[in-house]
């Protein structure tokens, strides 16, 4: 109760008459408020009014028996249940997809291009698929194939729920795994060394992966398998069949290592033998002169040198110095401060560097091709004019495309925009239909019935491209404008959204990475707004409304006796 | 705030609990009506009202094993709803509601009763229903839970997260709030010179 009640003279509050409308108030009080109001006119007629505010508030709200939606009535609980398990489904889509992928074309194209010469030369092919991670990539899918199956599994225990109970849908999907794994290539055997001083004996020999860490490891002995060492101090005199993966401080190859070699040192020097290719992250990179190593080079260091021979390209980044004074038979690609071609240096392909300073070559050295010098510039603004007139044409011709796309299918538009929302659902159906719809429309096209529905749909995942920009682009400008359901001022929170989002897509680095994600939850957003299309309008079988005591609750006891 | 006559539908909750797909669809067929209507009336758009719907349905899945059977059902489901299109509002309203921050700052002056009296009289339901959909959300929020679902204000302190002697104030901003959206020129919008 406030003061005022206190007072004779002067009138109830609002929030106290409420209060009492609301019968909140506590007997004693309640009882001040009835004496009042019987006296006066004033409060009274405002007690009155606050009931009857109370009452047409309650008959405002339950008069209204609108139907029911389409979508609610069709017990959609279920399809949106499904939109939970779809995330499983996606990443073991999106899992077998990538395997497939990698299968399916990349590796026979990385064979082919092998056989026809031209393998480790491309930087991306090093970088990615031979290089430093390669061993990664090959433990990754072994991960990949595992959600697959998990997924596949979890996709079959959910079809199945009606006949299972919760315990024993686990218990099948648990089995089937445990069945799948009991059929998967066994892994092959590991030796495990780990001590301050680890040796591989000369007469020892290991059959299988090494994998070994301690201060000082050294391997004079035979490993029928792949190395993985972590150390301080790391010689390999013995002899490797597989790869040799190490993380130390100072790495020596004396020995023979048939396969390649993944090292991130402050120093590699190698004396011995690499078979295939040798990827060094290291201060210092030296192939000493009795040192020779198969196929390529690719050093990030500081210093590089090669003494020795190597039978593929030397690719040197970011080394400050790179000295070259033994026999290369592919080419050269120097990038950093200075390069020193010794005499004795022999190289069989192209050479080309970009430095500083131009390249210093002896007179005896022997270059196949003439080398080629290109200085480099530290352009400090390599986004002319030019760059940011095309970004705002490009901003503008979007921006007149989503008018034209919300003008012509205005309500279509609106329910994508308003999908953007569900951020989980539409960035998952994203990454679904756009990694999935070129490759259904490509298989589609292989069949000849199926040709013009394939163009279709590739035409189709285009547009979609574009348009799924414009639709996070309204997104964002109703995030900031507020959301409206009226066409025009839609288009400028278009325009507004746009201009923003195109200025996220020109930063660098970081852009790239925008647009992808814009892209994907756009492409998901307008999915989601074409399934709930392509659901019938009218639900046959509409429950009966509710009763009334479900549908219509109980009215609020507003009721002020005697007022 | 349990329905006077209406049986609790025990028996089908005791099936849907345990996992009887029949039962559960029954329990939708037979609330999912008065939640729309709920989520229509507190939601901003009819989209955003089926949305929760079903997000709702799908959360009651889950969290009806929580349901305790020695009270109501309805009371309970509603106050599963009420959280549920709070929390979408109050997510959306971080980002583009003005909502009532800036109106909780105002003083509340009390209305002239004989203008607030004639408002009453003269506004239908259906220009209340439109003027509804002009509030802020927590407004909007506030007076449907209370009118359209009964709750009480324990459960609205509990749903909109203020402290219960809050409630109180909480309604009748949102009846200001609502008379100016149903008379613009008038005193009442303002408040009154009592």
């Amino acid at each position: 109760m406030s003061e005022q009640e206190n007072t004779p003279n002067r009138h109830l509050d609002e929030i106290t008459l409420l209060l009492y409308v609301e019968r909140q108030l506590d007997r004693e009080s309640a009882q001040e408020v009835s004496l009042h109001t019987q006296t006066c006119t004033s409060c009274m007629t405002l007690l009155r009014a606050l009931d009857r505010e109370s009452r047409l508030l309650t008959r405002s709200m339950l008069e209204e028996d609108e139907p029911l939606p389409a979508r609610i009535a069709e017990f959609r609980a279920r399809v949106k249940k499904s939109m939970q398990w779809i995330w499983g489904v996606v990443f073991g889509l999106a899992a077998l997809g990538v395997y497939a992928l990698y299968t399916g074309y990349i590796e026979p194209a990385e064979q082919q291009l092998e056989q026809a010469g031209f393998g480790g030369t491309n930087l991306l092919s090093l970088l990615l698929f031979q290089g430093a991670f390669w061993k990664g990539w090959q433990s990754m899918f072994t991960l990949v194939e595992f959600v697959a199956l998990a997924s596949v599994a979890g996709f079959g225990a959910f079809l199945f729920r009606r006949y299972l109970k919760r315990a024993s849908a686990l218990a099948v999907m648990f089995a089937s795994l445990g069945l799948l794994a009991a059929f998967a290539t066994p892994a092959s055997a590991m030796e495990f060394r780990k001590a301050d001083s680890v040796q591989i004996k000369k007469d020892e020999v290991i059959k299988g992966d090494l994998y070994a860490t301690g201060e000082n490891v050294r391997l004079d002995g035979t490993v029928d398998g792949d190395v993985y060492i972590a150390g301080k101090q790391v010689v390999i005199s013995g002899h490797v069949t597989g790869e040799v993966f190490c993380a130390c401080q100072s790495l020596r190859i004396d020995g023979q290592v048939q396969g390649s070699v993944r090292n991130a040192s402050n120093n590699l020097t190698i004396t011995g033998t690499v078979g295939r290719s040798v990827t060094s992250f290291s201060e210092t990179t030296a192939v000493d002169s009795s040192g020779k190593v198969g196929h390529s080079v690719t050093a990030f260091s500081k210093s590089l040198t090669v003494d020795g021979s190597v039978g593929g390209d030397v690719l040197a980044f970011a080394s400050a110095e790179t000295s070259i004074a033994g026999s290369i038979q592919g080419e050269i690609r120097v990038h950093g401060d200075s390069l020193n071609i010794g005499s004795n240096a022999s190289i069989g392909g192209k050479a080309s560097f970009e430095g500083n300073n131009p390249a210093d070559v002896a007179s005896g050295a022997k270059l196949a091709y003439p080398l080629t010098f290109k200085k480099i510039e530290h352009a400090r603004n390599e986004r002319g004019g030019g760059y940011y007139v095309w970004r705002v044409i490009w901003a503008s011709a979007f921006i007149l495309f989503g008018l034209v796309l919300l003008w012509v299918l205005p309500q279509f538009s609106k329910e994508a925009t308003a999908n953007v929302e569900s951020v989980g659902a539409s960035f998952g159906l994203g990454v679904l239909v756009g990694f999935a719809l070129p490759i259904a429309a490509v298989l589609t096209c292989v069949t000849v019935v199926g040709l013009f529905v394939g163009i279709s749909a590739f035409f189709l995942w285009f547009a979609s491209l574009y348009f799924s920009q414009i639709v996070v682009g309204a997104a964002v400008g109703s995030w900031i404008l507020g959301r409206t359901n009226e066409t025009w001022p839609l288009v400028g929170r278009m325009a507004i959204g746009m201009l923003i989002l195109r200025a996220c897509m020109a930063v660098p680095f970081i852009g790239g990475w925008i647009k992808i994600a814009a892209i994907l939850w756009g492409i998901g957003a307008i999915s989601l707004a074409a399934y709930r299309r392509l659901q019938p309008v009218m639900a046959p079988n509409i429950p009966p409304p509710p009763t009334a005591h479900v549908g219509t609750p109980l009215p609020p006891n507003t009721t002020v006796s005697g007022v | 705030m349990s329905a006077p006559g209406k049986t609790e539908p025990t028996d089908l909750i005791v099936r849907a609990r345990a996992g009887d797909s029949q039962a559960w669809g029954d329990l939708y067929r037979e609330f999912a009506p008065a939640i729309f209507r709920f989520c229509r009336r507190a939601m901003p758009t009819q989209e955003d009202a089926e949305d929760a719907t079903m997000e709702i349905f799908m959360k009651l899945r889950e969290k009806l094993v929580q349901y305790d059977p020695g009270r109501s059902f309805t009371a309970w489901l509603y106050r599963v709803a009420a959280n549920h299109c709070w929390d979408m509002l109050r997510r959306r309203k971080a980002r583009h509601d003005k909502d009532t921050q800036d109106i909780d700052d105002l003083p509340l002056e009390a209305p002239e009763p004989n203008q607030l009296e004639k408002l009453i009289e003269e506004r239908t339901s259906e220009e209340v229903r439109k003027a509804l959909d002009k509030l802020g959300a927590r407004a909007r929020m506030a007076l449907v839970m209370r009118y359209y679902s009964d709750m009480s204000y324990d459960e609205i302190a509990d749903a909109l997260g203020v402290r219960r002697p809050f409630v109180g104030v909480v309604l009748l901003r949102a009846r200001h709030e609502l008379r100016e959206a149903l008379g613009e020129n008038s005193a009442l919008a303002v408040g009154g010179t009592r």
